[in-house]
């Protein structure tokens, strides 16, 4: 069931208790973790963080730990799977769900014991009728008759016509609620981001402070970056993240009373869809932004004399765009933004900014939001042998305090190395043409033995390839139809087990986080009794035998033409 | 050069950090023992011969005989700083101690060790008088900052009771929050980290 | 702290005092120890008294409703005072450890009604240590060496306190014509120390005024 008062249900109901809290692998689940694990320090509630790649650490984790644990969190996983029946937990246990995937099982949205939606009920569910999916066991036809059979025939007679009508009634119900259901589960999508649920709680708690207000907004700026949010709901959001920004930051406009320069301070701003560039050079950060790379088409030689042209345009020098952002001219460095906003819109890039925030302290330094979610992203989701993936989960969690800004800026240099390698795949992908249209969505295979292969093993990384790789596709191709198809990214997971991560995103055109591969991937490997896992969270993101690809792929195209 | 194994001894001692031991070189004492009972056989003999009359002898005796005891004092040092050391480490890590420092003790270290131990847990036992129910000296090394802290489980550990009763699960990479009391020690084993 | 006074003494023998005091003269006693060079005289009653009040502060949590604010407080009071106590005695502990043959030897001198430095248990540990340390050198290395040099010299082993380190201290009580001896010529010279200042000086001449209370070490 859905909390009406997250305070009351939720906040109020574990505050004396321990609570486990499971957390999923991306930004928003981590920034949502952080503000729940500050109320819960104010208040000295015992918990413990355990973070989770998929369903099955979903269920091996709590197996483990529900050892006397009677409260269960769990951060952006768990809301579209039927808990109860996977988890088979004791019948004194609560689980309190905040997940931005939908849609939401309906077991869960029903359930009035044990299962506690804190999403907010102002998001547009579409839950069918209670009605309409369950049923009380009616007392069945057959007793009916029996418990009849001294009636004389005459009311017999009525009494069988009316034990047929129920039974057509329903079968009719019964297959109005397959229809239902498959309307429902038919495409897979998102909602409000967790860690604004959990700002919510603060600020309604009078808890919240610039720091969770910064979490808060890096959750919200993580959905965007990684198309997990339309743009309607991302301007509203941002509307309300802004009004408590100003809130809480309203004091510098007073000279009498400011801050302290140490304390985080955090504005609105328009930002530029330039990645990570006050820590790069802009013409780098030109290059690894899939917008302006696209827009350009960098992999070209021509787009690449396009793109020196709009810099000289905008009257900034080659040598400076080339060397570090922060040791650009002063000068050049201020009337960059006007500059670039103006040139942008002359060159047709007229997408380029989107409503952001900027986070300041202490004397250097300044984030804006997107970059803090690339470099926890980077982090998070590291490669490199020294950690496992849990203990790069948990540096990631480290980071986004402020106090550890050198683990940010050591995400900001993995983020880049992500962005390079994403790039530059796409860029030999385009060149050799490897981004196959396979009819009915477009489809490229990472091969095996591919030197990057291991970054695209992680599944927000793969994401971002499949979004960059799309939208450089539509740049070059000259069939206008394909805005129109969805794409379909494998990349090799693990070379020993012969495994692929596969993800399926929605065509470009449509501008919508509806993502029908969650069904259609399940639908595949039925047909093709294909070894697949579909473990993840999110259902656009399957594991399967790499062996099994081909046919597998094959049932796809039939199953979508 | 009388008395230089002796300071050899010394001096790999001083050389090794303050907080380790290196193995116990049963071999450099047994030289400089043997080197002592060579020394004091010679003085022996140089004493009965100056009873029996010869001269000069005796500023020889001197030289050994403060060979002698600078050996002495040398083997003594070695062994008491040792001693100390090995007290030190009593109260880091505990009354077990991990196998890697225990190799490198000698036999009768380790005896002194569990001798240490065992009048060290009377005594604390007996803090605060027959009802006071003794008090554990080698918990709380630092004065408390805040009653609750968050760790991260560095290793896995299994199963861990607080107590109140509570159980938690110690599994590498898990984190969590509770009180500074229940695991301070775990804290110091090296199982767990704390995280400011 | 008075939310949790104790009623009854747990002793008859102590005075009575409340929690607030004890934990005051424990505080005290802990400074003192921790900044003077040289052993103290022990403490134990106002040990054994502050334990007490410990323990009967964590019986009375145990029944407090879960969650009430003031239960955190107090436990982080009894924390606290935890640490005072075990610092206290650890230094103490150290010190005998450190300075065990001086102690022993101070201790077998001392006359039938004079008070002992060292708590009864104290004064155990102090002779089980004295005879491990023995132990340990006779059997490695002593008994292989020549006859005249067996022995362990108690007196030649044993470590005193440095008397004449330098310690701050803050007057509580005036106390006229401290005899205190200047470097250089001048001799001694008297000193008045009045009430509330704060002084350095060699830890010697202040020693008697530490046990009298005239005197607390900062």
């Amino acid at each position: 069931m859905f909390v009406n008062d997250i305070r009351k249900e939720f906040y109020d109901k574990v505050v004396h208790e321990r609570v486990l809290v499971l957390v999923a692998f991306d930004v928003d689940a981590l920034c949502a973790c952080k503000i729940l694990q500050y109320l819960f320090q104010c208040d000295h509630v015992q918990y413990t963080i355990v973070p989770i790649t998929g369903r099955q650490e979903l269920e091996t984790a709590f197996l483990e730990h529900s050892e006397q644990v009677k409260y269960v969190v769990m951060i952006n996983c768990g809301g579209n799977i039927n808990i109860l029946e996977t988890l088979q937990p004791a019948e004194h246990v609560i689980f309190f769900i905040a997940d931005s995937h939908r849609p939401v099982d309906l077991v869960n949205v029903y359930n009035d014991d044990q299962v506690k939606l804190l999403m907010p009920t102002t998001d547009d569910f579409d839950i069918p009728a209670y009605d309409d999916l369950f049923k009380d066991d009616e007392s069945d036809d057959d007793s009916g008759n029996e418990s009849d059979s001294s009636a004389p025939s005459g009311k017999r007679r009525r009494l069988d016509e009316e034990v047929l009508e129920r039974r057509r009634e329903r079968r009719l119900w019964e297959e109005k609620r397959k229809q239902i259901l498959l309307d429902y589960e038919e495409f897979s999508t998102y909602g409000t981001s967790s860690a604004m649920i959990m700002f919510d709680l603060a600020w309604k708690m009078s808890k919240d402070s610039n720091d969770l207000l910064w979490w808060g907004i890096v959750g919200l700026t993580d959905q965007y970056i990684n198309n997990r949010v339309e743009r309607g709901k991302y301007m509203t959001d941002v509307g309300d993240l802004h009004k408590h920004t100003l809130r809480l930051n309203h004091r510098n406009e007073d000279d009498d009373n400011t801050v302290s320069v140490d304390c985080i301070r955090i504005y609105f701003d328009e930002e530029l869809k330039l990645a990570l560039y006050r820590h790069w050079s802009l013409f780098e950060s030109l290059k690894h932004s899939s917008y302006p790379a696209c827009k350009f088409k960098m992999w070209t030689v021509k787009g690449q004399q396009k793109m020196h042209e709009f810099l000289a345009d905008m009257g900034l020098p080659l040598v400076q765009v080339k060397q570090k952002f922060t040791s650009m001219d002063m000068g050049l460095k201020e009337s960059f933004k006007g500059l670039f906003t103006a040139s942008c819109e002359k060159y047709g890039l007229d997408d380029i900014s989107f409503g952001s925030f900027i986070a300041q302290y202490g004397y250097k330094n300044k984030l804006c939001a997107a970059d803090v979610v690339y470099a926890v992203n980077g982090l998070m989701e590291c490669v490199e042998a020294e950690k496992s993936p849990t203990g790069y989960f948990l540096e990631a969690l480290d980071c986004l305090s402020r106090q550890n800004v050198k683990k940010l800026l050591r995400g900001l240099d993995l983020a880049k190395r992500q962005l390079t390698t994403i790039m530059q795949t796409v860029h030999s992908f385009i060149d050799m043409k490897q981004i196959i249209s396979a009819g009915p969505f477009l489809y490229a295979y990472i091969p095996e033995g591919h030197p990057d292969a291991k970054f695209f093993s992680r599944p927000n990384c793969l994401g971002m390839l499949a979004y960059f790789m799309q939208e450089a596709y539509v740049a070059t191709s000259r069939s206008r139809r394909s805005t129109l198809l969805p794409m379909v990214v494998a990349a090799p997971l693990n070379a020993e087990t012969g495994s692929a991560l596969v993800i399926g995103i929605p065509p470009k055109a449509e501008e919508s986080t509806k993502n029908f591969f969650g069904r259609a991937f399940e639908q595949a490997a039925i047909q093709t009794n294909s070894r697949t896992l579909h473990d993840n969270f999110d259902t656009s993101i399957i594991e399967m035998k790499s062996e099994d690809r081909s046919k597998f792929f094959d049932a796809l195209i039939s199953l979508l033409s | 050069m009388y008395g230089e194994k002796a300071v050899e001894l010394i001096r790999q001692l001083h050389r090794s950090p303050d907080g380790s031991l290196p193995p116990f070189n049963e071999d450099g004492i047994r030289q400089v023992l043997e080197e002592m009972r060579v020394l004091f056989e010679q003085n022996q003999a140089d004493v009965n011969k100056t009873v029996d009359g010869a001269p000069g002898l005796f500023p020889g005796v001197q030289l050994r005989h403060a060979a002698l005891e600078r050996n002495k004092r040398c083997l003594l040092a070695y062994m008491c700083n040792r001693m100390e050391r090995l007290r030190t480490m009593r109260w880091e890590f505990g009354s077990v101690l991990p196998p890697d420092i225990k190799y490198n003790l000698s036999e009768q270290e380790i005896q002194w060790f569990s001798r240490y131990n065992k009048s060290l847990a009377t005594y604390m036992r007996s803090i605060g008088g027959p009802s006071g129910g003794g008090l554990d000296l080698t918990q709380d090394l630092k004065p408390p900052k805040s009653l609750y802290i968050e760790v991260r489980c560095l290793m896995d550990h299994g199963e861990f009771e607080t107590e109140d009763g509570t159980i938690l699960l110690l599994k590498k990479d898990s984190q969590h929050f509770l009180q500074r009391s229940q695991c301070e020690h775990l804290i110091r084993q090296g199982v767990l980290e704390h995280i400011l | 702290m008075d939310d949790l006074d104790i009623e009854e003494a747990s002793d008859e023998e102590v005075e009575q005092m409340t929690a607030a005091e004890a934990l005051a003269m424990v505080e005290k006693a802990w400074l003192n120890e921790k900044f003077s060079p040289e052993l103290l005289p022990h403490k134990q009653d106002l040990v054994d008294v502050m334990l007490d009040q410990l323990n009967d502060m964590e019986k009375n949590i145990s029944r407090a409703k879960k969650g009430d604010l003031k239960v955190s407080i107090h436990k982080m009071e009894i924390d606290r005072i935890r640490y005072v106590l075990a610092s206290f005695l650890r230094i103490r502990l150290e010190k005998i450890e450190k300075f065990v043959h001086h102690l022993l030897e101070e201790e077998a001198q001392l006359g039938e009604d004079v008070p002992s430095r060292m708590s009864p248990e104290e004064l155990q540990h102090a002779k089980n240590f004295a005879a491990n340390m023995e132990t340990l050198f006779n059997d490695v290395v002593l008994r292989h060496m020549p006859r005249n040099l067996k022995k362990l010299e108690g007196s030649k082993v044993a470590v005193g306190p440095y008397q004449d380190s330098y310690v701050f201290l803050q007057v509580q009580e005036q106390v006229d014509q401290v005899m205190v001896d200047t470097a250089g010529d001048q001799g001694d010279e008297a000193i008045d120390l009045e009430k509330g200042s704060q002084h350095i000086m060699r830890y010697r001449v202040v020693a008697p005024l530490i046990t009298n209370d005239a005197v607390t070490l900062i």
